[in-house]
């Protein structure tokens, strides 16, 4: 077996349909209101809730993507616990605790797939149905143990806690009590994740500064990537929020917070700006007769 | 209180209840104790990376979600044993933290070798159908063997193990009858699993020559 | 923008920028329906192709045979979810057969005071869709049940008394909009 593993090798079966970020950014539809005379017909707000009137189509996409997200974080975890040797953790090397650490998660993370496959069932979705992007695995599967630490556990769980906040309120509001109680759980774990990975970043990097910053440097590439265009952000013209409690119980500062908000909103005025400029492509091509 | 035949009740009793047969006895000492449990964590740390590696590669959804579950079951026994080497006197226990032999180091690349995503069955024969049931086969050995007084604590961890390594099996065990379905898919297990056999046979076991002791031939020297 | 005509059925736009689609392939899927449901009239179908939301609307322009139906669709409801932005048979005949079965519902005498499409609430929305998919779903197109299901528990609560409700419409073939949105 390879020591790293390419994102184009991961393993479906035939019913799942991989994509990725460059594909999905060529969609030029949007529910952003890009310009006010020509979308008076989007919804005040994109935030998933259940007064939305796609609630439960949304929710349902949501969760598909939360279920192919697991598969990922879930091989991301085995692959960290695979892919490094114990040692110091300087190098090629990681402590190993940490190998132990990863292979927790990943019994987490193959529960939290058994869960989203049971919720998708109990909300109608088939497995597959959707496209699989394949960004999280691609993000988040570093050569570096530390920058994958900083992908992994800190953006790609970071989000998880976004999202899981995001559903759980979803399924509490609609009165699904499988949802709330699902997503509840899986939050905690998740906050334990993003905790852990904030911890082993501390330790390993604690007597090399300039790893550590080439880290952080490296989450913050990944969490505006993980913005998905301004998918996720604290304006109510993201799906999903930014959940401040749940990251700060999880180690995020304030600053970083609010940093990662700051990106959000750049994802979404740059998505905003591709939209405009394809607008205007399409506006001027020529008009069948 | 106040009742004479209680008071003259004596609290004296045997320190061994008559239930309690354990002996003193163990067929392994200190040092012994500590290289079979170098080679247990040496194992187990390489199957939960293994188990860890192989998730990404294998399409079956149920399998992806086994090898994550069991991927954790053998880290835990990793730690048990990398917590339990400095009891046993070895305070670097990176030291003993070591395959058998190198036929052991050998069996682990055979059994690491199938990535791609069309040999699931390989991938299972190798850990359900060769490296378990060698694990149960020396845990069970050891147990049996050790003295249940002075190594108390390793007995009541291989207890746990033993747990973990029997559902483990039974679980990859299924997943292999359900998916050895044609006569090819036998060919396929029973090939792959006589190649990590004999390399296994070569090791002698996890703990290498005498992992569950030395054979007992009854063809020489009669019944 | 000019509309692709065959017979009855028209589409617009005619040509896609936003997606991959053909208006040809929305005519035949909106053929086939109008034979499968027993539709004569006109039928205009627009497509928003400007956002990726699935939501769908039917107007009729009186209670005529003759009388112009129009299906709304936002582009996501037309949509290969597994390739986006590329065009799906099998998730158009789902949104357009719904929608086509609505507005032949808002053809009838006694579905007068049912409100606009875009005026109807989310309760009065999720009723109506699933009395159209069970209606559809028996007619051969393939659904999934369990995802009207729980559209319709989201709207009328997680209940037995809903899921009963849910039930009584599923599988209803011929209520009038008061019977419709009778609700739990």
């Amino acid at each position: 077996m390879r020591q790293f593993f390419p994102v184009d090798d991961l393993a479906r079966d035939e019913r799942f349909v991989q994509t990725n970020m460059a594909e999905r950014m060529k969609d030029a539809r949007t529910t952003v209101d890009v310009d006010a005379a020509t979308a008076k017909s989007r919804a005040s707000s994109n935030r998933l809730t259940p007064d939305r009137h796609d609630a439960s189509d949304g929710a349902r996409s949501l969760m598909h993507g939360i279920m192919v997200g697991e598969i990922q974080a879930l091989e991301g975890a085995g692959r960290t616990a695979h892919d490094f040797e114990a040692g110091d953790g300087s190098g090629d090397t990681i402590p190993f605790e940490l190998k132990l650490d990863m292979a927790r998660q990943a019994w987490d993370e193959a529960r939290h797939v058994e869960i989203s496959v049971k919720l998708s069932d109990w909300m109608g979705t088939e497995l597959g149905q959707f496209a699989e992007n394949t960004v999280l695995f691609e993000a988040a599967c570093s050569n570096d143990p530390i920058l994958r630490l900083a992908g992994v556990n800190r953006a790609l769980e970071g989000l998880a806690i976004d999202v899981f906040t995001q559903m759980k309120e979803f399924g509490n509001l609609a009165g699904d009590p499988y949802l709330e109680f699902c997503e509840d759980w899986m939050l905690a774990d998740e906050v334990t994740h993003v905790k852990m990975g904030s911890d082993w970043l501390r330790k390993v990097t604690e007597n090399d500064p300039d790893r550590r910053k080439k880290a952080l440097e490296f989450q913050q590439v990944v969490d505006k990537l993980f913005s998905f265009g301004g998918a996720r952000g604290e304006t109510d013209e993201s799906p999903i929020g930014l959940a401040r409690r749940f990251r700060e119980l999880a180690g995020f500062s304030d600053d970083e917070v609010d940093t990662i908000s700051m990106m959000d909103q750049e994802a979404l005025d740059e998505r905003k700006e591709a939209i405009r400029a394809f607008h205007a492509q399409a506006d001027a091509q020529p008009t069948p007769a | 209180m106040g009742n004479s035949e209680t008071e003259t009740q004596t609290t004296v009793r045997a320190p061994f209840t008559p239930w309690d047969r354990r002996e003193l006895p163990g067929l392994f000492d200190v040092e012994e104790t500590a290289r079979r449990v170098g080679n247990y964590k040496w194992t187990e740390m390489k199957l939960f990376e293994a188990l860890g590696g192989w998730i990404a590669t294998v399409p079956e959804l149920d399998v992806k979600m086994r090898f994550g579950t069991h991927c954790y079951h053998h880290s835990w026994h990793a730690d048990i044993w990398h917590k339990r080497l400095p009891e046993l006197r070895e305070m670097k226990p990176e030291r003993l933290t070591a395959p058998a032999n190198e036929a052991m180091e050998r069996f682990i690349e055979a059994m690491t070798e199938p990535e791609a995503a069309e040999l699931t069955i390989e991938k299972l024969v190798g850990v359900y159908r060769v490296l378990i049931p060698r694990f149960i086969g020396a845990y069970t050995y050891h147990r049996n063997n050790a003295s249940e007084i002075t190594d108390a604590p390793t007995v009541r961890f291989i207890n746990f193990i033993l747990q973990d390594e029997y559902d483990d099996w039974r679980d990859g065990e299924m997943l292999l009858q359900s998916l050895i379905t044609t006569p090819d898919h036998v060919r396929r297990a029973a090939e792959h699993q006589a190649k990590l056999e004999a390399i296994m046979v070569e090791a002698g076991g996890i703990t290498g020559p005498g992992s569950i002791g030395t054979s007992v031939s009854t063809t020489e020297g009669g019944a | 923008m000019a509309a692709v005509s065959t017979a009855k059925i028209t589409v617009t736009p005619s040509e896609f920028h936003f997606v991959k689609y053909e208006a040809q392939d929305i005519v035949d899927v909106v053929t086939e329906l109008a034979e499968m449901l027993g539709v004569a009239n006109p039928i205009h179908v627009i497509v928003d192709e400007s956002t990726p939301l699935s939501k769908l609307a039917a107007e009729a322009d009186g209670t005529s045979s003759d009388s112009t139906l129009t299906l709304r669709a936002e582009s996501g409801a037309l949509e290969n979810t597994k390739r986006f932005t590329h065009f799906s048979a099998d998730a158009a005949r789902g949104s357009l057969g719904r929608t086509l079965l609505r507005a032949k519902d808002r053809l009838r005498s006694d579905y007068a005071e049912a409100p606009d499409d875009f005026d109807l609430s989310l309760a009065e929305n999720a009723a109506w869709d699933t009395y159209c998919a069970g209606r559809l779903d028996r007619m051969g197109v393939k659904l999934n049940k369990q995802r009207w299901l729980y559209n319709y528990r989201n709207r009328f609560g997680f209940s037995d008394d809903g899921d009963a409700a849910f039930e009584r419409l599923w599988s209803a073939d011929d209520l009038s909009w008061t019977e419709l949105i009778a609700g739990p």
